[in-house]
C-alpha cells in the first residue's frame, strides 16, 4: 500500500514538469478564465452523460460535498438537457482527426487548456453555490493517451486531496492509456466512461480512423473487472478504497453511420449484459463538420430516432424486455408513429387483455400506458381491495393507451375490438407526447406538397 | 374542529377528535378559518397541546410505521386547507386496516390518496429546491440563499445542505414565510422565524468573488446548450418558471 502511494506522488510530480512544457507550446496562453470556460465547455457539450447518480455517500464533515444515489440536476439548458456536472474538457487540442468531432485536428477552432488549479477552483466555487453536483472531466488527446490521462489524474487528485472534495466526479478513460493509469484514476472517480463513439467497428473505421474498437473495449473490460474485484474487497475490508462506485457508462452516436436500430439495440444489450454498464447513452448526430463521409441532415439531428432508442433502452433495463422481442432482422427499425412498447403489444395481442387485479407484476409492466411506478402502486393497492378503472386513473395509469389492453374485474373499459388495425388507429389518433417539437415554439409552414410526412407514413405502413 | 396550522395543532386536533367518541364520519378537522361554513355543524376551537401531539405522533409512528409518518409530515407542510381532514381520516382508515404498516399502499381510499398526493407534492418541491437553490456569498463569507416555495419545505432540505457543506456558514431564507435556517460552520443547524419587519434584501452586500463566479456560471450555462437541439418547452417542464427568479443563471 505504502509503495503504491509513493508511486502516485512520483508520477504527479512528473506531470507537473511536463505541464510547464505545455504552457510554452500554447500560443494563446493569456486567455481569461471566462474565455477558457467558454471554449472548453462548448467543446464538451456533445458528451451526453451528465448524470450524477449511482452512488450515495454522506460527507465526513472534514471537507465539502456528498452524493445522492438518485443524482441531482442543478439546472436545465436551453436544449432542455440537465446540467448536473461542470462538464468541461481539460484541453480541446487533439492529435486525432475523427470526422464527426468539432475538436478534430484538422479543424480551425480556438484551442485552450485549463490548469489543474483552475479546474479545482471552479469546481469548488460552483459547488459551494449549489450550481453543480460535481465535475465531469474529459479531454482531447494531447500528445498521447497516457499524457492526457496523467493531466486528468493530476486535476482529480488535487481536487480530492488538497481541496477535500467529496462530491461527484465523472472522468473519461482515454482509450489506449496504460491500464495502471486507468486503475489509479478509478480509485478517485465515482463514474468512468469510455465512449464507444459508433455502434459498429465498421462505422468507427470509416469516421474515426485513429480509434480502434479493441482499444475502446479494453479499458471498458478493465473497469468492469475492477468494479467486481473492488466489490469483493469491500465485503472483506469495509474501508477499502472504492473503485468507480457509480459504475461505468458509454455513448454512441446515432445517425452518422448507416446502422439500423436493431444493430444498435443489440450492441446496447450486449454492453449491459457482458460489460455490466450502468447506462448506454445515444446521441443524435449533430452535424458540426462538413465532410463527404458524413450524412447531410436537412431536418436537424435525428431526435425522434434517439427518443425511440431511449424508450427501448428503458424497456431493456426496467421492463424486462429483450432487444430480440422489440426488433428483428426483418423489422430492423422502430416504428415512427408508435412507441416501442405499444408497437410490441400490438404485435402480441394474443397476450392481452390483462386482468389488473390478478396478473403478476411483470405482466402488468408490459401493458402500454403503465409504467414502473404505476405497476408498483397497482400491485400494492390491490392487496386492500379490487381496483376499478377510476382507481387506475387516479393511481397514474394512462388509460387512453392502456384501455385496449386491460380488464378490471373481467370487464374492459369500453367494448373494444381486439384487432390490430383498430387499436393502431386509435393509438395513433391519440397524439403521443414527445419531448420536442410540440412546445409551440417551432413552427412549420403548411404546404400542399408536404414531403416530410409522406416517407414517415410509408415507413409506418411498411413496418 | 378548528385547529392551528402546524404539526402540533393538527395532531392535537386528531387527539381531541378521538376524545369525542363520535362516528368519525361526523367529525371534521379544518385548519385555520374555514371560508365556507357547513350547515348544521358545531364549530369547536382546539388549541395545540404538546403532550397530546406527542401521543398522536408516537401512535402514528408505532402503528402505521415510518413511511406513513413521513408522508404525514410532508402532507402537513402543504398550504392546502383540506390537509388536516385528509390526515385525520387517513389515520382513522389506517388504524382500522389489517396491515397497518401498509397504509400508504391503499390508494383506493380517497383520504389516503389525498395525503399521498400532498406528500408527493411537498417531496417533489423539496427536491426542486435541493436542485435549484442558489447560494450567494456575502461580504463576510456567509452563503445566503433565498427561496419562495409553495409548501413549507425548509426543514426537509436543510439536512441535505448541512451534510454537504459542513464547514460553511450558510443561511437559507424562505421569503414567503420569513423563516431562516442557519448553519454555523461545524455545528448543528437551527431555525429562526423573522418578524417580517426588517427587509434584509437591501442590506445584503455580496463579496467581490460573487459576481465573477455568477458570471462564469451563467456563461457556462449558455455554452453548454446545443443550439441544434434547442427545446424551450422541455426546459420549462423540467425547470418551472417560478423557481427561476431566485436562480443566478436567469438573472
Amino acid at each position: 500500500m505504502a509503495f503504491e502511494l509513493q508511486d502516485t506522488k512520483m508520477s504527479v510530480a512528473d506531470t507537473k514538469i511536463s505541464l510547464a512544457d505545455t504552457k510554452i507550446s500554447l500560443i494563446e496562453n493569456k486567455m481569461s478564465l471566462m474565455e477558457k470556460l467558454g471554449i472548453l465547455s462548448d467543446a464538451a457539450k456533445y458528451d451526453v452523460s451528465c448524470s450524477s447518480s449511482g452512488v450515495g455517500r454522506k460527507g465526513d464533515g472534514t471537507g465539502i460535498g456528498n452524493t445522492l444515489k438518485a443524482g441531482i440536476c442543478h439546472s436545465f439548458g436551453a436544449d432542455g438537457r440537465c446540467i448536473s456536472l461542470l462538464k468541461i474538457l481539460f484541453t480541446n487540442e487533439c492529435i486525432y482527426d475523427c470526422k464527426y468531432c468539432i475538436n478534430r485536428r484538422s479543424n480551425d477552432v480556438p484551442r485552450a487548456s485549463f490548469t489543474p488549479d483552475e479546474i479545482c477552483e471552479l469546481t469548488i466555487q460552483f459547488y459551494r453555490r449549489n450550481y453543480i453536483e460535481g465535475l465531469f472531466l474529459s479531454s482531447g488527446i494531447l500528445y498521447s493517451p497516457d499524457y492526457t490521462m496523467e493531466l486528468i489524474y493530476e486535476a482529480v487528485y488535487k481536487l480530492r486531496t488538497v481541496y477535500r472534495f467529496q462530491g461527484y466526479v465523472h472522468v473519461k478513460a482515454i482509450p489506449g492509456a496504460a491500464p495502471e493509469l486507468v486503475h489509479r484514476l478509478g480509485l478517485l472517480a465515482d463514474r468512468m466512461s469510455v465512449n464507444l463513439e459508433l455502434p459498429t467497428a465498421e462505422g468507427l473505421r470509416s469516421l474515426a480512423p485513429n480509434k480502434h474498437r479493441k482499444n475502446i473495449l479494453t479499458p471498458m473490460r478493465q473497469i468492469q473487472q475492477g468494479i467486481t474485484q473492488n466489490k469483493n474487497e469491500i465485503t472483506l475490508y469495509r474501508h477499502a478504497p472504492s473503485f468507480v462506485p457509480a459504475g461505468q457508462s458509454t455513448q454512441m452516436i446515432v445517425g452518422a453511420t448507416p446502422e439500423s436500430d436493431y444493430q444498435i439495440m443489440m450492441v446496447a444489450e450486449n454492453l449491459y449484459r457482458k460489460f455490466d454498464l450502468k447506462r448506454v447513452y445515444y446521441s443524435a448526430f449533430v452535424s458540426v463538420n462538413e465532410d463527404k463521409d458524413l450524412p447531410a441532415l436537412p431536418g436537424g439531428p435525428p431526435l425522434l430516432r434517439e427518443h425511440r432508442l431511449y424508450q427501448a433502452d428503458w424497456l431493456l433495463r426496467f421492463y424486462g424486455f429483450e432487444a430480440q422481442e422489440l426488433l428483428s432482422q426483418e423489422k430492423p427499425n422502430f416504428n415512427v408513429l408508435l412507441d416501442p412498447k405499444a408497437d410490441w403489444a400490438l404485435r402480441h395481442l394474443e397476450q392481452f387483455p390483462v386482468e389488473i387485479n390478478r396478473a403478476d407484476y411483470r405482466t402488468i409492466l408490459r401493458v402500454p400506458g403503465i409504467g414502473v411506478k404505476s405497476a408498483q402502486r397497482i400491485v400494492r393497492a390491490r392487496r386492500s381491495g379490487s381496483l376499478n378503472f377510476d382507481d387506475l386513473k387516479k393511481i397514474g395509469v394512462t388509460l387512453k393507451r392502456a384501455l385496449y389492453f386491460i380488464t378490471c374485474g373481467g370487464r374492459m373499459m369500453y367494448p373494444t375490438k381486439m384487432e390490430e388495425d383498430y387499436i393502431t388507429r386509435n393509438l395513433i389518433g391519440e397524439k403521443e407526447k414527445l419531448p420536442f417539437d410540440r412546445d409551440g415554439m417551432t413552427y412549420q409552414q403548411l404546404s400542399l406538397f408536404d414531403d416530410n410526412q409522406e416517407p414517415m407514413w410509408r415507413q409506418a405502413i411498411n413496418s | 374542529m378548528i385547529c392551528e396550522d402546524s404539526l402540533e395543532g393538527i395532531f392535537t386536533g386528531i387527539y381531541d377528535a378521538y376524545l369525542k367518541r363520535k362516528p368519525h364520519a361526523q367529525v371534521h378537522l379544518c385548519v385555520g378559518q374555514e371560508d365556507n361554513y357547513r350547515l348544521f355543524a358545531v364549530y369547536e376551537q382546539c388549541s395545540p397541546k404538546e403532550e397530546k401531539a406527542v401521543k398522536v405522533a408516537r401512535t402514528i409512528g408505532r402503528e402505521l410505521g415510518e413511511e406513513a409518518y413521513m408522508a404525514i409530515c410532508r402532507a402537513l407542510a402543504s398550504p392546502e386547507p383540506d390537509k388536516g381532514e385528509a390526515v385525520y381520516k387517513m389515520v382513522v382508515a389506517g388504524l382500522s386496516m389489517k396491515n397497518k404498516k401498509g397504509v400508504m399502499g391503499n390508494l383506493k381510499d380517497p383520504f389516503i390518496r389525498r395525503v399521498f398526493e400532498l406528500a408527493r407534492f411537498t417531496a417533489n418541491e423539496a427536491h426542486y429546491h435541493v436542485e435549484f437553490l442558489r447560494f450567494k456569498e456575502l461580504e463576510n463569507g456567509i452563503l445566503y440563499a433565498q427561496m419562495g416555495p409553495k409548501n413549507n419545505v425548509i426543514t426537509f432540505i436543510v439536512p441535505h445542505f448541512a451534510d454537504r457543506l459542513p464547514l460553511e456558514n450558510f443561511v437559507i431564507h424562505d421569503i414567503l414565510r420569513e423563516i431562516y435556517a442557519l448553519h454555523p460552520a461545524g455545528k448543528d443547524w437551527y431555525l429562526v422565524t423573522g418578524d417580517g419587519k426588517e427587509k434584509p434584501g437591501q442590506a445584503l452586500v455580496y463579496s467581490q468573488e460573487e459576481q465573477k463566479y455568477g458570471e462564469l456560471f451563467t456563461h457556462f450555462f449558455h455554452t453548454i446548450a446545443i443550439k441544434e437541439r434547442g427545446n424551450y418547452g422541455l426546459q420549462r417542464n423540467m425547470l418551472p418558471l417560478r423557481y427561476r427568479k431566485y436562480m443566478t443563471e436567469f438573472q
